[in-house]
């Protein structure tokens, strides 16, 4: 059941980015409460002598009874970290086989990362990029931060090209706290200048996941007869295909792409998660969580 | 070239389908965004260029495979010149009448030396076959063109006592030539008897493609005697003499006198005179036939001194057997019934019957078995041994007339048969308040077919449950009168009334009591019906379902056995197809002399008249094989349906093959 709310088709019908986000990681975390591996997020961590100020909801009353002094019961889940969402809103984002288009899904994804680093208090932010940023929401856990990144999320609009080089040189300024990167995009350029363009980040100890968001007629095309293709980042561009390229020359090359961009991703010490937009989002924010819980 | 349906044609219209498919439909390609062209190159064309090739060859096949479909529906044709017949490629017929006329005056051989003379006139390679008919067609040699055959199988024309039926001659050619499929050129040897014609005249019409030649044999009017018919009794039951009765007709006669002799078993026994007029008949009474135990062998000649002598003997059989008991069981001092049964069966005039009476009393230590039949009259009760012994005797072919009084009422049972008496109604005689026979089934063996019981005045009336029984009379308020119950292999007869005069006055009406009687006994004791003459070509019956398996003796006229091992094994009949005394032994042990006599229309030696013929003929020219001789080529529609259907096929197989590779490239799409 929860798993059918984490279908990307499901959520398209959810109007509103906070209610997708809510629906899938409360349908997420719900799923977690069954698993015997998980359960960070309330766990106990320390006692602490209590200061002025501090919430006297967490105040151990136990403790106090039988000491007569207040302590506090702090949890792990209560360690904050920076997330910072780097989402692609380039034109070939806006490809898409069924119901749900790549950008949809980024948003989806996106919008669940945020809400779900919300929920752990971590500091999350959002910069929205295609040839260049577009949008920048600072990392922050002020109150109305949420709202802020989702509607910052709703907002991107499908731009132009893709251009990692001159964003990412970009960004790298507003990073000044390590933290946690994460890229949505469908990473069309040379796995080479891609992983050039990301590799600084790394270098200033942030954890990178780079989610590679592609459509399943982008990862195995299915024509029944020869198309004429026009490339979404340049209309003047067009081709005509055989099902038979389709079907084996464009699929060598695809996986090769994949396959040289994830070992490039880890071999310069980042995440590389190959998203595929008929595919329920649990997959990414389990990476996300997994990722997360190392930085612990 | 042509078409049967034409209008099918417009399903060329349907070409547009594949036109569309193919043509309009793939070249109506629109742009398709797709994400990014990186991992496209330009090469692709060529291979698309390959593919829109092996789509207009599915797209041609696809086309012709539904202008074929059209014309297939449209059934083309063409004609095709046929090649004049030439007398090599039709077959000559040569029939021999063998009828019995055929034997008067040498005709068959007059006949068999005509057909010689044109099995000599065949060129080299001209074939022909001999058949030789009279009521029957005998084929007498394979189609050849080897003379040899075809004159031995002339030479195997024997004369017969059959009857000419140029009919069946006619019907037989038309199945020659429809399995030869050639055309015949048919040679007719026969007097031309006007008796052999059929009455309806379209019976002599041949096919299109039998050419009739007819060949009267040259023989002049003679006059013919013959013995026409010969009435004599089938069995004798008694020592008496019996009465033969003879007809003598003459054709083409002058007013004769002939000397008629009764013959039995090869001896003479009475001869007489008799004056037989100008074309006319004549009867003999011969009263001294006073047969034999046993089966006998009657005849009838006369002297006729004529062309065909094989006429002037009219076989008859004669059987001299001792008359069949018939049990009349009575109550003590009731006797009314067997009296007045007695006499009806004596009135009758066949002594077939002895009837031999027993009150139920003496009934103890009888056994029915040996009894022709036996009659129940009005009793009461039977002692259980001999009702046991009536039942069985009913289950293994006997049978058995129970009549109904006042005194079987009192048991509220009818004995043998167990049927339940429902009750009586008494009708007095005063006041005329009686019921008569209103509802008779004359289909049943023992009412004759005009018989009236209207007169009949039944009194007292019994009430049956007819149950399964069949109902062979009725009384005016609808009680069954007469049931017929079956009962294993025998019967049981039921009559719901007395025969004593008391409670009804049906004895008295001597016109339906007497015929009621003889043909109850005719029925009930199992008489058969057969004649003591019968013709050539009848059938006889040679065993029953129960003689199955068991082997029958038939030896003919000659003296030679009929029937080979095995159809005297399985043989359920026998035709008769020469004349004199045929003897059948039957499985049950019992001889039989069946005579068998030629039919007496063959005796009419009257030929028929040259007009008959002559329309005959005319009717019998064989368009096809007459056009042929005239030498020109003549054209035929010829069909190529099946080609085109053939064509229809191996394309549908070529499509199937050829589109099933497109659409494997779609199912790894889909």
């Amino acid at each position: 059941m929860i798993q059918q709310f984490l279908d990307p088709a499901v959520l398209a019908s959810i109007s509103g980015l906070d209610l997708i986000a809510k629906t899938v990681v409360n349908g997420f975390v719900a799923g977690l409460h069954r698993s015997p591996d998980f359960g960070f997020s309330q766990e106990f961590a320390e006692y602490r002598a209590y200061n002025e100020g501090d919430d006297l909801r967490h105040v151990d009353w136990n403790v106090f009874a039988r000491t007569d002094r207040c302590f506090l019961k702090r949890y792990r889940g209560e360690t904050n970290t920076q997330v910072l969402v780097l989402l692609d809103t380039s034109a070939s984002m806006s490809f898409g086989s069924h119901t749900v288009h790549k950008l949809d899904f980024a948003r989806f994804l996106a919008s669940s990362l945020c809400y779900m680093a919300n929920l752990q208090r971590d500091a999350a932010g959002l910069i929205v990029f295609d040839a260049d940023v577009v949008n920048y929401i600072p990392p922050s856990t002020r109150q109305g931060q949420i709202f802020r990144l989702l509607h910052a999320i709703e907002k991107a609009e499908v731009g132009t090209h893709t251009d990692f080089a001159a964003p990412f040189t970009h960004f790298q300024n507003f990073l000044r706290r390590k933290g946690l990167v994460i890229v949505l995009s469908d990473f069309y350029a040379d796995p080479e200048l891609i992983i050039k363009t990301v590799e600084p980040l790394r270098y200033k100890g942030n954890e990178v996941i780079l989610f590679h968001i592609l459509d399943p007629q982008e990862i195995a095309p299915k024509f029944r007869e020869p198309m004429l293709l026009v490339d979404m980042e340049n209309r003047a561009a067009s081709l005509e295909v055989s099902p038979e390229y389709a079907r084996h020359d464009y699929r060598r090359k695809i996986d090769a792409h994949i396959e040289s961009l994830s070992s490039k991703a880890k071999s310069a010490g980042m995440d590389y998660f190959l998203m595929n937009t008929s595919r329920p989002l649990d997959e990414g924010l389990r990476e996300y969580l997994f990722i997360r819980q190392g930085r612990m | 070239m042509g078409f049967l349906t034409p209008l099918f044609l417009g399903g060329f219209l349907a070409v547009g389908l594949p036109i569309w498919l193919h043509l309009l439909r793939k070249h109506k390609t629109t742009p398709t965004p797709f994400s990014s062209l990186m991992f496209f190159e330009r090469r692709e064309q060529s291979s698309i260029k390959h593919r829109r090739l092996r789509y207009l060859l599915l797209f041609a096949l696809r086309t012709l495979l539904l202008i074929l479909i059209a014309l297939a529906f449209a059934q083309p044709y063409i004609q095709r010149k046929l090649l004049p017949a030439t007398r090599a490629s039709r077959i000559t017929v040569l029939a021999i009448d063998n009828s019995l006329s055929m034997r008067a005056g040498g005709r068959l051989d007059q006949a068999k030396r005509m057909a010689k003379s044109e099995v000599a006139g065949l060129r080299p390679g001209e074939r022909a076959e001999v058949l030789a008919f009279g009521s029957r067609v005998q084929l007498l040699s394979e189609i050849t063109d080897d003379h040899a055959p075809l004159n031995g199988g002339i030479d195997a024309v024997e004369p017969s006592d059959a009857r000419t039926s140029y009919a069946e001659l006619v019907r037989s050619l038309r199945s020659i030539a429809q399995a030869a499929k050639q055309p015949l050129e048919v040679h007719l040897y026969s007097d031309m008897q006007q008796s052999g014609m059929p009455s309806n005249f379209n019976d002599l019409r041949v096919s299109a493609d039998v050419r009739m030649e007819l060949h009267p044999i040259d023989a002049r009017p003679e006059p013919n005697f013959t013995v026409e018919n010969v009435v004599a009794p089938r069995r004798v039951y008694d020592n008496k003499k019996a009465r033969v009765l003879a007809t003598i007709a003459g054709f083409d006669n002058q007013k004769s006198m002939r000397r008629v002799s009764l013959v039995l078993n090869q001896r003479e026994i009475e001869s007489k005179t008799v004056e037989v007029p100008e074309n006319g008949r004549a009867t003999v009474e011969f009263v001294s036939l006073e047969p034999p135990f046993g089966p006998n062998r009657g005849e009838v000649r006369i002297d006729s001194a004529d062309a065909l002598p094989n006429d002037d003997h009219f076989y008859f059989s004669v059987e001299h057997v001792e008359p069949r008991h018939v049990l009349f069981v009575h109550e003590n001092g009731n006797t009314r019934g067997l009296f007045y049964f007695q006499n009806a069966l004596e009135s009758s005039g066949k002594s077939a019957f002895v009837i031999d009476p027993a009150t139920v009393d003496q009934t103890a230590n009888i056994a029915p078995a040996k009894y022709a039949f036996v009659v129940l009259s009005d009793v009461s009760s039977l002692p259980p041994a001999f009702e046991n012994e009536l039942r069985g005797y009913v289950r293994n072919g006997g049978s058995v007339l129970i009549t109904l009084g006042s005194r079987a009422v009192s048991n509220n049972r009818v004995p043998v048969a167990d049927t339940r008496v429902e009750g009586t109604s008494y009708t007095g005689r005063e006041g005329e308040r009686f019921q008569t026979a209103a509802w008779l089934d004359t289909s049943h063996p023992a009412i004759l077919k005009d018989a009236r019981w209207d007169e009949v005045k039944f009194y007292w009336a019994i009430r049956l449950n007819p149950g399964k029984a069949r109902v062979a009379a009725r009384l005016s308020d609808g009680t069954p009168l007469l049931l017929d119950e079956q009962s294993g292999e025998g019967h049981i007869l039921v009559f719901a009334s007395t025969l004593d005069n008391v409670e009804n006055d049906f004895p008295v009406h001597k016109c339906c009591f007497v015929p009621f009687v003889e043909q109850t006994a005719h029925y009930l004791g199992r008489l058969d019906d057969t004649q003591a003459a019968v013709f050539v070509g009848a059938f006889e019956e040679l065993r029953d379902s129960k003689e199955k398996g068991a082997a029958v003796d038939v030896l003919d006229p000659r003296g030679e056995r009929a029937l080979s091992l095995e159809e005297a094994a399985r043989a359920q009949n026998i035709q008769f197809t020469m004349a004199g005394f045929y003897d059948i032994r039957r499985p049950s042990g019992r001889n039989e002399v069946v005579a068998v006599n030629a039919d007496r229309r063959e005796s009419d030696l009257t030929p028929a008249p040259p007009e008959a013929l002559n329309i005959w003929k005319s009717m019998a020219q064989g368009t096809a094989s007459t056009n042929g001789e005239s030498g020109e080529a003549q054209s035929k529609p010829f069909s190529l349906w099946w080609y085109v259907m053939l064509a229809v096929l191996a394309l549908a197989v070529v499509e199937s093959l050829l589109g099933n590779r497109h659409l494997s490239v779609d199912k790894e799409a889909a």
